[in-house]
């Protein structure tokens, strides 16, 4: 008794109920490990101190500008590097203690793990943002181009996260070491967060290192995540790029590192 | 019968099967190394199956490539009568996969666990919250349902990781290696409960490199080694191939086994490559035809040699016997667990 029709796709609400409950599942990991929740908070909550404190008696970025103003969007979207990893490292234990077996041999959608794992990181990076953005708040940060620029700044940061996140999962199916992940992630991650507008602005960066951090993906993030939380005039004054300028090179970066990402992760996942 | 209600719109849900495995000349290389060699293989509905080979034969490849987890570099396979690389998805409504490490959640509970797999499964919510109960009361996991799995003990790990396998009643079942690594009270109770299901009929391929857990679980055994299947048959086909009985002999001083071996050869009229030794233990067997009187020949023998004896018995040939005859060497590297024996002497 054969149906032609068994091979049909899943139909959509099949596919998000699919994806509902694999995002279900990685929550709630997450919040049965409530160390990880508060030092991956508290972690960059000190640095926002370091930063707006300390190095502020020494730093200025020009235009009248604070340094805590100048700093405070750039310590948000660093902070997404760390909690990106979050995705590779999930992703390695679930190989690792045969999950990904499990998930695979369920007739769900073949997308439902990947996709659900972004959904699940989402949400866990955008609460991780709101916690620092209080927690700037609290310290004297303030937006100076009102609401719609202050959700616009938490949603910028939020989408590197994912890019991050996508990106770091892709390392962790292809590594599948969870430890190993913690490096992998780290090390292409890290010289490009120096090496951009993140702590100081280009224009004071050495010679040779300016190209590299114009061109950089997390300049084009921190910059339009400035350019939202402070106004175009600002970022202009301080960056020199225009806030569309700005967004569009992000958006095309975004793309790309997802696209990418996506692409290769899908392929080994489907390879097992 | 497979639940496939999603893919047959089938007012029932349910779907016929021809039930069963079938593979066919699977191949699978990874890079230059041939994991499978042209493995046939066949499970009737209804009936459990060994995989039986030491480490490295590819029981797991096997099982891999009819769990969809893998797809073959040549053959072909069925399940359920579903082809496993252009029906993948339907054979995944079809199967119970219990995997060589286990695969469940350490961080949810047993009852979370299950219920996860069932609703991956295609069961509506409450359908599966009840079968979870069902589930972990059979598998006396109640008490612990509502803890996370990290703090299980492995013989309650394994019986969830069956549980979830469980969970959508599956048309054939797989076990990986399911007691490898479990100790020996637990290996028992997980008997008990695969031997249950197997009463219940539900078609199962297990793999082990256990030949006492083949010879008590599987109505047909398939020994496999090198990526081949290289003999097929029930327990008693195989050990008929040994011939006869075995003369199994325990010295009381391990240095004296190729003395032993040696003698015994002899005395038997015996290439020396078909006694088999094992110095670490201090064991020598001899396959031999002749009932009683091989018993008296072979304390002769020894006697002769002036090798001590601990202990001497004729036997049927074990599996491990049977291997040995078939391959030239163990099973495997260690010498198979007892638990049985163990368990016996821990309550005496």
């Amino acid at each position: 008794m054969r149906d032609p029709r068994r091979r049909a796709a899943l139909p959509p609400g099949r596919v998000l109920a699919d994806i509902g409950l694999v995002a279900q599942r990685n929550l709630r990991k997450v919040l049965r490990n409530p160390r990880l929740i508060v030092f991956s908070t508290i972690q960059p909550f000190m640095q926002l101190l370091l930063f707006a404190f300390v190095f502020s008696a020494v730093a200025t970025v020009g235009g009248g500008l604070g340094y805590k103003q100048f700093v405070v969007p750039a310590v948000l979207v660093q902070t997404m590097t760390f909690a990106a990893m979050g995705a590779g490292i999930g992703i390695a234990n679930d190989l690792h203690t045969g999950m990904i077996d499990r998930f695979r041999s369920l007739p769900i959608a073949r997308s439902a793990f990947l996709v659900g794992r972004t959904a699940s990181d989402s949400l866990r990076l955008g609460i991780q943002a709101c916690l620092l953005v209080l927690a700037a708040l609290a310290i004297g940060f303030r937006f100076q181009a009102g609401l719609h620029g202050a959700v616009g700044m938490i949603v910028v940061v939020v989408l590197f996260g994912i890019a991050l996140s996508s990106f770091s999962a892709w390392i962790g199916l292809a590594v599948r070491d969870p430890e190993t992940v913690q490096a992998a992630v780290f090390i292409p991650i890290l010289p490009l967060v120096f090496t951009s507008s993140a702590f100081a602005p280009i224009s004071r960066l050495p010679g040779w290192m300016q190209p590299v951090a114009e061109a950089s993906p997390v300049t084009a993030a921190i910059d339009t995540a400035r350019g939202l939380a402070l106004g175009d005039d600002v970022l202009v004054q301080i960056s020199g790029v225009h806030l569309h300028t700005a967004a569009w090179h992000f958006a095309l970066w975004w793309v790309a590192i997802v696209g990418i990402s996506t692409a290769l992760a899908v392929r080994r996942y489907r390879l097992g | 019968m497979c639940y496939i209600q999603h893919l047959m719109f089938d007012e029932s849900g349910m779907v016929a099967t021809d039930g069963g495995v079938i593979a066919e000349g699977l191949v699978k290389r990874f890079g230059t190394f041939t994991a499978l060699d042209g493995v046939d293989f066949r499970v009737a509905e209804g009936t459990v199956v060994g995989l039986l080979g030491p480490n490295g034969a590819g029981k797991t490849t096997t099982i891999r490539i009819l769990t969809t987890l893998l797809r073959p570099d040549g053959g072909r396979a069925t399940v359920a009568g579903f082809d496993v690389v252009r029906e993948a998805r339907v054979v995944r409504a079809c199967i119970g996969l219990t995997g060589q490490f286990a695969a469940v959640d350490d961080d949810l509970t047993g009852r979370e666990n299950l219920v996860l797999v069932g609703r991956l499964g295609r069961l509506p919510k409450t359908a599966a919250i009840d079968r979870a109960d069902r589930l972990l009361e059979v598998f006396q996991l109640t008490d612990a349902a509502d803890r996370a799995l990290r703090t299980y003990s492995g013989g309650m790990r394994r019986r969830l990781d069956l549980a979830a396998s469980l969970m959508v009643a599956p048309a054939v079942l797989f076990l990986d290696e399911p007691t490898t690594g479990l100790d020996p009270r637990s290996r028992l109770d997980l008997w008990d409960v695969i031997g249950e299901l197997r009463g219940a009929g539900t078609t199962i391929v297990l793999t082990t490199q256990y030949l006492e857990e083949a010879d008590r679980l599987a109505d047909r055994i398939s020994v496999i080694d090198g990526g081949r299947i290289i003999a097929e048959g029930t327990a008693d086909d195989l050990k008929a191939r040994v011939g006869g009985s075995v003369v199994a002999v325990t010295l009381a001083e391990r240095h004296d086994a190729a003395r032993a071996a040696g003698a015994l050869a002899e005395a038997f009229a015996l290439p020396p490559g078909e006694v088999s030794t094992d110095s670490e233990v201090g064991t020598v067997t001899v396959p031999v035809t002749a009932g009683g009187d091989a018993l008296v020949a072979a304390v002769r023998a020894l006697d002769a040699a002036g090798v001590r004896v601990a202990d001497l018995v004729l036997r049927r040939p074990s599996l491990d016997d049977v291997f040995l005859a078939l391959t030239g060497h163990h099973a495997t590297d260690r010498r198979p667990e007892q638990p049985a024996r163990v368990t016996g002497r821990a309550m005496g």
